[in-house]
């Protein structure tokens, strides 16, 4: 796929990264305290969710860094050549004026070669009627 | 022109009558189309060019100007947003009620991103177009060089047979 089709998947991709993680994070977060007048929050059931939510976090923001390193990673392999617009269209102009010219020679090499061909497929005929009419050579 | 739901087929078909016999006889084909046109009920026009994105009404984080150091921008871009995002986490701690605006600053950037991108492709194209073409000169030189050398081998040969008839 192109660079710029993979560029823009790529943003995509940490557009959705990002809003996976803080959703994520969002849900599972534990309560929090409002203020010490209220009781104590009731303790939150065994920990192992407080361990999956550290594990998952992590790995979240680890997916989130990689993807926008890949993102820079391919920004630099962007190609793109300096000159700009007026550069590009300049060079477009001249590879159609050479493109114009080999056309033009290739078109005379054609019509050489094609007349080549009409002269020794007429020479061939003349040489297999001399052939068939000369039964015995003199 | 009938602006019905289903239109009958344009009466033209009349003039065509004698076509197999005079074809002088009937019109010509129309135009192309410049400017903007109608199709069925909508607006289009034939300029095609990528809205601003002040024409959208979203503000431009890069700095405008001829010739936008794309490659800069991109990284620059990418690096706010990353700010952004923990931001948004730190504020989801502290002042969660404050989220809005900070989406809207990441949903910003996302935006400006995409254009930035979009924009990319008109150059990609003229890339392309160049590249096609290069390609193109290239095989017509190549195919000049076969039909030289198939020339002279065949000139070649006819020469060795005139010789070994010569010297029957």
């Amino acid at each position: 796929m192109d660079i710029i089709s993979q560029l823009q998947e790529q943003v995509d991709t940490i557009a959705s990264h990002a809003f996976n993680t803080i959703g994520t994070l969002q849900r599972d977060a534990p309560p929090v305290r409002l203020s010490s007048n209220y009781p104590e929050p009731p303790p939150p059931p065994p920990a192992n969710p407080a361990e999956d939510m550290a594990e998952q976090s992590k790995q979240m923001s680890v997916a989130l860094v990689k993807a926008a390193k890949r993102f820079d990673a391919l920004v630099t392999a962007l190609p793109l050549s300096e000159g700009g617009e007026e550069a590009q269209l300049r060079r477009i102009a001249e590879l159609q004026a050479e493109n114009d010219a080999v056309g033009q020679e290739l078109q005379k090499q054609l019509e050489a070669a094609e007349k080549a061909l009409k002269q020794v497929v007429e020479l061939f005929a003349q040489a297999t009627d001399n052939c068939l009419n000369l039964k015995k050579p003199d | 022109m009938a602006a019905a739901t289903y239109p009958p087929p344009p009466p033209y078909y009349r003039l065509y009558k004698d076509y197999l016999q005079d074809p002088k006889s009937a019109p010509e084909p129309p135009p192309p189309v410049e400017g903007t046109y109608l199709c069925y009920g909508g607006n289009y026009t034939t300029d095609d060019v990528i809205p601003s994105l002040e024409d959208q009404g979203v503000r431009q984080l890069y700095p405008k100007g001829p010739n936008v150091d794309f490659k800069k921008e991109l990284r620059s871009l990418n690096r706010e947003l990353q700010l952004h995002i923990l931001e948004l986490a730190d504020v989801l701690v502290e002042r969660p009620s404050q989220y809005a605006r900070r989406v809207e600053d990441i949903s910003l950037i996302f935006k400006n991103l995409h254009h930035l991108l979009n924009s990319l492709r008109p150059h990609q194209a003229r890339a392309t177009l160049i590249h096609i073409l290069e390609l193109q000169i290239q095989r017509r030189k190549q195919a000049v060089e076969d039909i030289k050398r198939r020339r002279e081998e065949a000139q070649k040969l006819l020469k060795e047979a005139v010789g070994t008839l010569e010297g029957q």
